[in-house]
C-alpha cells in the first residue's frame, strides 16, 4: 500500500491508484476535464497539473500513478501558472458566450475561469469560426465551438454504450466533434453525453433555453421510471420541475441514468396533474378538497364492507412507496377483511427485459414491495378472476391505486372500460386523464401527490431499499395514499397531515393548534 | 430635563409686519407671473412636462439591431439582478443559428421597479437601457406590465433605438 502526500495530508491508497484518484481519496480539489471516474484516461485537457516533489517538470494528475513516498501539491505557483496558461489555450477558440450558453453556472470551466483566469487574452489571431446549433439526434444539441476537445463523449459512446455514435473529425484547431453519416446519436443514454461535457457544447433538446440554471432548486431522489431506481437530482422551482439528472450510487446506477428515465419529471408538473378531488361521472363532476372526499368515501366504504367485504376490490399498481401499501393493506385487508385484491401490471409481456446496462422492462418503481406486501399479507389473487367477477357483476365497489405516470400504462384505457363495469369506482392517481373523466360509473377521483412531493422507500428490482425524501409540493390539495387511506379509515389528521394525538393526552392551551381538516 | 419656555414679549404680539411682509412677497410674485410669464417657477404639468437629461433612469428601452429586431439574448442577467425581482422573460430557439437563443416575451412590472438601474448594469450587450421618460400613465384597463412592443417599440421610440453592440462586427473582428 503507498503512501503518499497530497497538499499536507498523508494517505494511504490502493497499489495503482493514480494521482486524481488519490486528490478525491483526500478530499482535495483538482480541476479535471478529460478525466471521468467511469471512463479511461485520456489526459488531453492537461489542467489537472501536479507538482510531484524532486520531479523537474510538472504531470498530469490523471495518467500517472502514486508511488511510495510520493509528495503531491497543486496549490504551488508553478502548478498555477501551468494551469491559467493552460486554460488559456482551452479559450483561444472558445467563444466565452456564457450569458447564452445553457451551462453557465454549473460550466467546470466558467468556475476555473473565475479562480484562475479574468486576464485579456495573448492570442492575436481571430477565433476560428466553427458549426453552431448541430442537430446530433433527437436528445442533443451540439454547439462546436464551445467545445474543448475532451473526448468525454467520444469514450463515452465507446465504452459505456458501445454505440460509437461520436467522433472528432479533422485536425488541429479545425477539429471538431460529430456523427457518421446517417447515423444520429440516437441510444437510451445519450443525455449522460450533455452530463459529462465539461462545458456547454453539448445541450439537452428537452432542457435548452428553458430556465437558467441559477433559478434551480435540486432534490436529491430516485427516478421512477423503471425498477433499476436510479438516485436522481430533481432540479425544480416555484414554477415546476424541469430536469433530473444522474447521482453517482456504485450500488444502483453507477454514474448513468436512461433516456428514459429523464422524462419522469414530466408527469409531475401542474398541466398533467389531477388538482383537486372530483365525484360524479361523465360530463358530470363535482370538484371537492381531495381531504373531504377521502373522508366521504372513506365512510361509503366501510359500510358497504359491512354488508360484505367480498363486494369490495381493491386493484394496486406498483408505483406507491412501501410506507403507502402498508397504510393501504392495513386498512382493507386487516381491517375492512377485503381478500379481493389485485397487482395491476402494466406490461406483463416485457416485465423483465433489461437492456444489459440500467434500464428494465418493469416501469414501475416498486414493484417489489408490492409483490412482497401481497404475500405478507397472504394474497394469492390472479388478474383473471377480477375480470371473472366484474363480468358477473360480483362487486359494488373498486377502489384503484392507479398509476402516478400514466405514460408507462399502454393498457389504461382497456382496464378503465372493465373497471367501469363496477358501479362504484374510487380511482386514486396523480395524473389527470380524459379516459378516467369518461367513465360512467359513479366515480370518485382523489389526487396523489407524486415521487418527489413525498417521503417513501422503494424497493427496487435487486430488493434494494431507498429512503426518499420529500423535495417541492406541486399540487398542495393532492394527498399521498397513506394519508388518503388514513382519512378513509375514519382518523382525523392534523393540519400537517398527521394522525391527531389521542384525546386523554391534556395538549397546552398556550401552543396554537390548527383544527383537524 | 430642562426646557425653555418663550414667555410672549410685547414684540411677538406685534404680528402684522409680518403679515405684511409675506402678502407682499405673494403679490410681487402675482404681478411678476402676469406681466412676465416665461419665468414663472412652476408647469402646467399635464400640458407642459419638464425633460430631463438622457443620463436619467427613467422607464426602460430595449434596443434593436440594425435589422429592426429586438437586441435582448434572453441571457437573464438583468431578471437575476433585479432586486424587485420584475423583470419575466421566456426565451426560446431562433431559427437563425447565429442568434441561437432570443426572447419571445420580455415583460417589466413597471409598479415593481425600483428604478435602480441594476439591469442595464447587468445588460452584456447593451440590450436594455433607462431612457429619460419617467411617466408611466394609464387608463382604466391599461396595463403596467410592458412588454417587448412597449418596450422597444413604442411611438415616441420612431422605431427603436440602435444598440452600440453589434455581433455581425463582432464576428468579423475574430471575438
Amino acid at each position: 500500500m503507498p503512501k503518499c502526500t497530497i497538499n499536507g495530508k498523508s494517505i494511504e491508497v490502493k497499489p495503482g491508484t493514480t494521482i486524481i484518484q488519490a486528490f478525491k481519496e483526500a478530499g482535495e480539489e483538482i480541476a479535471h476535464y478529460c478525466w471521468h471516474p467511469a471512463l479511461s484516461v485520456a489526459g488531453v485537457c492537461r489542467l489537472c497539473m501536479v507538482q510531484i516533489e524532486g520531479q523537474p517538470k510538472l504531470q498530469i494528475a490523471c495518467n500517472t500513478v502514486v508511488a511510495d513516498n510520493m509528495v503531491i501539491t497543486n496549490k504551488s505557483e508553478p502548478v498555477k501558472d501551468a494551469v491559467r496558461w493552460g486554460m488559456d489555450f482551452h479559450l483561444i477558440n472558445h467563444p466565452l458566450d456564457c450569458p447564452i450558453c445553457d451551462q453557465a453556472g454549473e460550466c467546470g470551466l466558467q468556475e476555473q475561469y473565475m479562480r484562475y483566469g479574468q486576464y485579456d487574452p495573448e492570442m492575436a489571431e481571430p477565433k476560428q469560426k466553427k458549426h453552431k446549433v448541430i442537430d446530433l439526434g433527437p436528445t442533443v444539441v451540439l454547439d462546436s465551438e464551445r467545445c474543448i476537445l475532451c473526448s468525454r463523449c467520444v469514450r463515452f459512446t465507446e465504452e459505456v454504450t458501445k454505440t460509437n455514435e461520436l467522433g472528432i473529425f479533422n485536425r488541429g484547431d479545425r477539429s471538431e466533434i460529430g456523427t457518421f453519416h446517417n447515423k444520429p446519436l440516437n441510444n437510451n443514454y445519450s443525455y449522460n453525453t450533455i452530463d459529462i461535457c465539461p462545458v456547454g457544447a453539448l445541450t439537452s433538446k428537452d432542457f435548452r433555453f428553458r430556465q437558467r440554471v441559477w433559478y434551480l432548486k435540486e432534490a436529491r431522489s430516485i427516478c421512477t421510471g423503471c425498477s433499476t431506481g436510479c438516485n436522481v437530482n430533481v432540479y425544480f422551482n416555484e414554477e415546476g420541475t424541469w430536469r433530473v439528472k444522474p447521482v453517482q450510487n456504485d450500488k444502483v446506477n453507477g454514474y448513468w441514468m436512461c433516456d428514459k428515465g429523464r422524462d419522469v419529471y414530466k408527469f409531475t408538473n401542474l398541466p398533467v396533474r389531477l388538482t383537486s378531488g372530483k365525484t360524479g361521472s361523465k360530463d358530470n363532476w363535482n370538484l371537492l378538497e381531495a381531504g373531504a372526499l377521502a373522508k366521504d368515501v372513506g365512510a361509503t366504504i366501510r359500510a358497504a364492507a359491512r354488508s360484505g367485504a367480498d363486494k369490495i376490490a381493491l386493484v394496486i399498481t406498483g408505483q406507491y412507496s412501501n410506507e403507502d401499501y402498508d397504510a393501504l393493506f392495513q386498512f382493507f385487508s386487516v381491517g375492512l377483511g377485503v381478500q379481493n385484491i389485485y397487482h395491476w401490471i402494466n406490461n406483463p409481456e416485457d416485465m423483465n427485459g433489461f437492456d444489459g446496462l440500467l434500464f428494465r422492462g418493469d416501469r414501475n418503481p416498486n414493484t417489489k414491495g408490492l409483490v412482497a406486501r401481497l404475500e405478507k399479507y397472504g394474497v394469492k389473487t390472479k388478474w383473471l378472476d377480477l375480470e371473472d367477477k366484474i363480468k358477473a357483476h360480483d362487486l359494488t365497489h373498486i377502489v384503484i391505486a392507479g398509476p402516478e405516470n400514466h405514460s408507462v400504462f399502454p393498457d389504461l384505457e382497456t382496464k378503465l372500460r372493465l373497471f367501469d363495469q363496477v358501479p362504484n369506482v374510487v380511482w386514486l392517481s396523480a395524473g389527470k386523464s380524459v379516459a378516467v373523466d369518461g367513465l360512467t360509473a359513479v366515480t370518485t377521483q382523489i389526487p396523489m401527490k407524486t415521487f418527489i412531493e413525498k417521503d417513501g422507500t422503494y424497493t427496487n428490482y435487486a430488493g434494494l431499499e431507498q429512503k426518499v425524501k420529500r423535495g417541492t409540493t406541486i399540487v398542495a390539495g393532492a394527498l399521498t395514499l397513506e394519508e388518503a387511506v388514513h382519512l378513509m379509515s375514519g382518523e382525523e389528521l392534523d393540519m400537517n397531515m398527521r394522525p391527531l394525538p389521542p384525546k386523554y393526552l391534556k395538549t397546552n392551551f398556550l401552543v396554537h393548534k390548527g383544527g383537524p381538516l | 430635563m430642562s426646557y425653555v419656555v418663550k414667555r410672549p414679549s410685547a414684540s411677538s404680539q406685534w404680528y402684522l409686519p409680518a403679515i405684511f411682509s409675506g402678502m407682499g412677497l405673494t403679490f410681487k410674485k402675482m404681478l411678476r407671473n402676469l406681466f412676465v410669464g416665461d419665468k414663472m417657477q412652476t408647469l402646467n404639468y399635464p400640458e407642459e412636462k419638464y425633460e430631463y437629461g438622457p443620463r436619467f433612469k427613467g422607464n426602460h428601452v430595449l434596443t434593436v439591431k440594425k435589422d429592426g429586431s429586438v437586441r435582448c439574448t434572453a441571457c437573464m442577467l438583468c431578471a437575476t439582478n433585479c432586486p424587485a425581482q420584475c423583470i419575466k422573460i421566456t426565451a426560446a430557439e431562433h431559427n437563425d443559428p447565429s442568434v441561437e437563443k432570443y426572447p419571445i416575451s420580455y415583460e417589466i412590472d413597471i409598479l415593481r421597479c425600483v428604478f435602480c438601474g441594476f439591469c442595464e448594469e447587468a445588460c452584456p450587450v447593451d440590450a436594455i437601457r433607462m431612457g429619460p421618460e419617467w411617466q408611466s400613465p394609464a387608463l382604466n384597463g391599461g396595463t403596467f406590465n410592458y412588454d417587448i412592443q412597449h418596450l422597444a417599440y413604442r411611438g415616441n421610440l420612431k422605431g427603436g433605438i440602435q444598440s452600440r453592440v453589434d455581433d455581425q462586427e463582432r464576428h468579423k473582428a475574430g471575438i
